[in-house]
């Protein structure tokens, strides 16, 4: 009973605090919306990144010539740029001539003229000759011509790439004394043109994370996929402020000393367990209305789909059990409350550095880092939540669930030992 | 209270590292006394209460409370004592009467009881107006009445009150001594603390000065007085000099010394109350007038400084 009263009189200093509402729901929340926005992450599932349409006149003026005029490296831009998933960014068609391309452009009736020289797939095919597709782009427009620079140029590393395999190979075979003839070498830059052109236009791959530089990643992404990175990031942050909290939370502790009513509850006939156990129990709600609020916000404002219900719950309870054993273990180190704003912001920083919480909008993180991650429990809790998110039933979590608990139980005996000494 | 002592302090002693807080205190105080513990800053009085109140355990030594050993069952000696703070422990953030609930639940009280209590003691400690103020928002005074007020809830059979007047104004301070008082008068047992000898002097049945860790004396007011030995010292000044009117007054009986000059007469006297109206009636009859008169009863400042041959004051 004394128990539930100490929890809720905490429960209501928490909430009658305007920096707790703020660090419990408002920054979370604003950092990933600003986040999502700087990333171009889309809102919701169905929606659309919503860029205007960039009309571009194409000349293709390229002669396949030689061998195999099965290969033509004009008609494959004219296809990447024509292809379906683009058709939400750009609208292409075929000019006849290279006047009346710039033309339309001077004209605006087109943002961009892109005209492919005659010797394109000659010089995508040999080894040492070059040849230059001439973008011609309106002024006024920014972002538009922009994209189309960069796929373009991308097609043409693509090429370039394949040349250089080519080389490598031929030199490769010459060092182990065979001669590639040029078929050969025709025929390895075919193959790596093809094998390109198929990573291209599967489902996803290299290219989204070069488009995703200039172009919102979700709208270069298959509409299917909907993987806009607005929930990893809501993750991170959902994972951040609850330990912040967590801490936050668990300073009550030390300010009760400092004020005196600490040793005043002392002076009831209240046992020190039953103050400790309402702080942890006031700690522990609180957390639980904040992830409650942040994930129907979540779902409300950006259309998470956080996954399965039980796996969401399972994840949700371990992560408050770690953060607040994580809180209460940080302010058992701490001897006055002077210290406990740079020791929270530091701390809950670094761990929450080190667990990738504020690295979630990069794709391809280094292997490395994944594993210094997983010695944080925010890293656990990360992991968890990505794994909800991509929608792992509750069996798949166990383990980061299971480790969050350990460490949150380990940390809050940590914890209570050190009170006790210090109390007692 | 088993032979109608409430608290018993038994060669109490606190050693805080180097700092020997408390070195030896014997004390007794009886069931429905006022029982003050005088002493300057350090003397080891919050020590002491802290002991007996069981935030402390005691470096040697024990004490009960209530007929229970503040060392074996310390629950038990909290149930039966209120404990009153030197320093304001509430939440500021809370209302008064939000403060008295959460004290009161922590010592028990539940439901009609509980709203019964804090109204009385909202009365008692005079704040039944301003009950739904946040007590963060109050003068000094009105939260050293909320922090006396949350010790009263449970209506202890013994109440420890740390300085509970200090840096307060002279109203609220008049407040809680008539509180202490009337308290007092309902049969409750009172410890009080404090370095002002003129609330130790009006309050208490016994006093104990402390100083540097000990009890150096423990009796009452007119006991401790007796120690010094010390005449009341009167003070007055004539309209007239008449040496007939000082010869007479040298010779009233209490009467110890007399020194006049011009008109102004310094006496040393056993007892003001007897010998003034001896000294209004003749000077009546001869016609004088006394246009002033000042009374310098003997202090426990006098038998502090006879004691410890410094001021009570200085040390301070
Ligand atoms: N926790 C502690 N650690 C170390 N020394 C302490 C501690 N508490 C008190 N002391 C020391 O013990 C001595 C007695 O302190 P105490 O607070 O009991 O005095 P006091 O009579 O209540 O004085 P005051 O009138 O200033 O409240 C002081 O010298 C003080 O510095
Ligand atoms: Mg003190």
């Amino acid at each position: 009973m004394k128990t539930l009263t100490i929890a809720a009189k905490d429960l209501k200093h928490i909430f009658q605090s305007g920096f707790s509402l703020v660090m419990m729901f408002g920054a979370p929340l604003l950092i990933t919306g600003l986040l999502a926005f700087a990333f171009g992450g889309r809102t919701s599932g169905t929606d659309t990144f919503n860029l205007p349409v960039t009309r571009v006149q194409v000349v293709n003026l390229d002669q396949p010539a030689g061998a195999d005029p099965g290969f033509a490296a004009g008609k494959l831009l004219v296809a990447v740029l024509q292809d379906p998933s683009l058709s939400d960014l750009l609208a292409v068609t075929l000019a006849a001539d290279e006047a009346s391309a710039r033309t339309a452009v001077d004209e605006q009736r087109a943002g961009v003229a892109i005209i492919i020289p005659p010797d394109f797939t000659a010089a995508a095919t040999s080894p040492d000759r070059g040849a230059a597709v001439v973008i011609y782009r309106d002024p006024t427009l920014t972002i538009g011509p922009g994209i189309v620079t960069d796929l373009v140029r991308h097609v043409i590393d693509g090429f370039s790439g394949a040349k250089i395999a080519g080389q490598v190979t031929a030199e490769g075979l010459s060092a182990a004394g065979a001669e590639a003839d040029q078929a050969l070498k025709d025929n390895i830059i075919r193959a790596y043109t093809a094998w390109l052109q198929s990573d291209e236009h599967g489902a996803e791959g290299a290219a989204v994370p070069r488009l995703a530089v200039v172009a919102p990643t979700g709208a270069a992404q298959p509409k299917s996929q909907g993987a806009a990175p607005i929930g990893p990031i809501m993750a991170g942050m959902l994972v951040f402020f609850v330990f912040f909290m967590g801490g936050n939370g668990a300073e009550s502790i030390i300010r009760e000393a400092e004020q005196g009513t600490l040793a005043r509850l002392s002076s009831t006939p209240t046992p020190l367990a039953a103050m400790l156990g309402g702080k942890f129990i006031g700690v522990m709600v609180s957390l639980g209305l904040q992830v409650a609020v942040l994930l129907l916000a979540s779902i409300l404002l950006f259309g998470i789909q956080w996954g399965q219900a039980a796996t969401v719950m399972l994840v949700s309870l371990g992560l408050i059990v770690a953060s607040a054993g994580f809180g209460v273990m940080l302010m058992s180190l701490i001897t006055s409350s002077r210290q406990t704003g740079p020791v929270l912001g530091g701390v809950m920083t670094l761990t929450g550095m080190l667990g990738g919480l504020f690295t979630t909008t990069i794709p391809n993180i280094p292997a490395g880092f994944d594993r210094v991650a997983l010695l944080t429990p925010q890293g656990w809790a990360l992991q968890g939540w990505k794994l909800a998110l991509s929608g792992a039933g509750v069996g798949e979590t166990l383990v980061p669930v299971v480790v969050m608990l350990v460490m949150g139980s380990a940390f809050l005996a940590v914890g209570v030992a050190l009170f006790r000494r210090r109390f007692a | 209270m088993p032979d109608g002592v409430a608290i018993r302090a038994q060669d109490l002693q606190k050693q805080f590292r180097a700092v020997s807080a408390v070195r030896g205190v014997s004390f007794e105080v009886r069931a429905g006394e006022i029982f003050s513990l005088l002493g300057p800053n350090g003397a080891g009085k919050s020590t002491t209460i802290a002991m007996l109140s069981c935030l402390l355990q005691p470096t040697q030594g024990d004490a009960s409370v209530c007929g229970h050993s503040i060392r074996q069952s310390p629950q038990r000696v909290k149930a039966c004592l209120g404990v009153v703070p030197q320093d304001i422990a509430l939440y500021l953030d809370l209302s008064a009467r939000e403060n008295l609930e959460f004290w009161g639940k922590m010592y028990g009280l539940r439901g009609a009881t509980l709203r019964q209590r804090v109204a009385e003691v909202l009365a008692i400690i005079g704040l039944t107006e301003r009950q739904k103020d946040k007590v963060g928002t109050f003068s000094g005074g009105m939260q050293r009445r909320v922090n006396i007020g949350a010790a009263l809830l449970h209506r202890p059979d013994v109440i420890i009150m740390d300085e509970p007047t200090v840096g307060i104004d002279p109203q609220s301070r008049r407040h809680i001594l008539d509180n202490v008082k009337e308290l007092n008068r309902q049969g409750m047992t009172v410890l009080y603390t404090t370095h002002y000898m003129e609330e130790a002097q009006e309050l208490s049945h016994q006093i104990a000065i402390m100083d540097q860790g000990k009890i150096i004396v423990c009796g009452t007011h007119a006991e401790l007085i007796r120690l010094v030995g010390e005449r009341t010292r009167l003070d007055l000044t004539l309209h007239s000099e008449d040496d007939a009117l000082v010869a007479c007054w040298r010779s009233i009986a209490g009467v110890h010394s007399l020194s006049a000059d011009h008109g102004r007469l310094t006496l040393l006297v056993d007892d003001s109350n007897l010998v003034l109206p001896r000294l209004f009636e003749t000077a009546a009859q001869v016609g004088v007038r006394i246009t002033s008169v000042t009374i310098e009863e003997p202090n426990l400042e006098a038998v502090f400084l006879h004691l410890t041959g410094k001021a009570l004051r200085d040390a301070l």
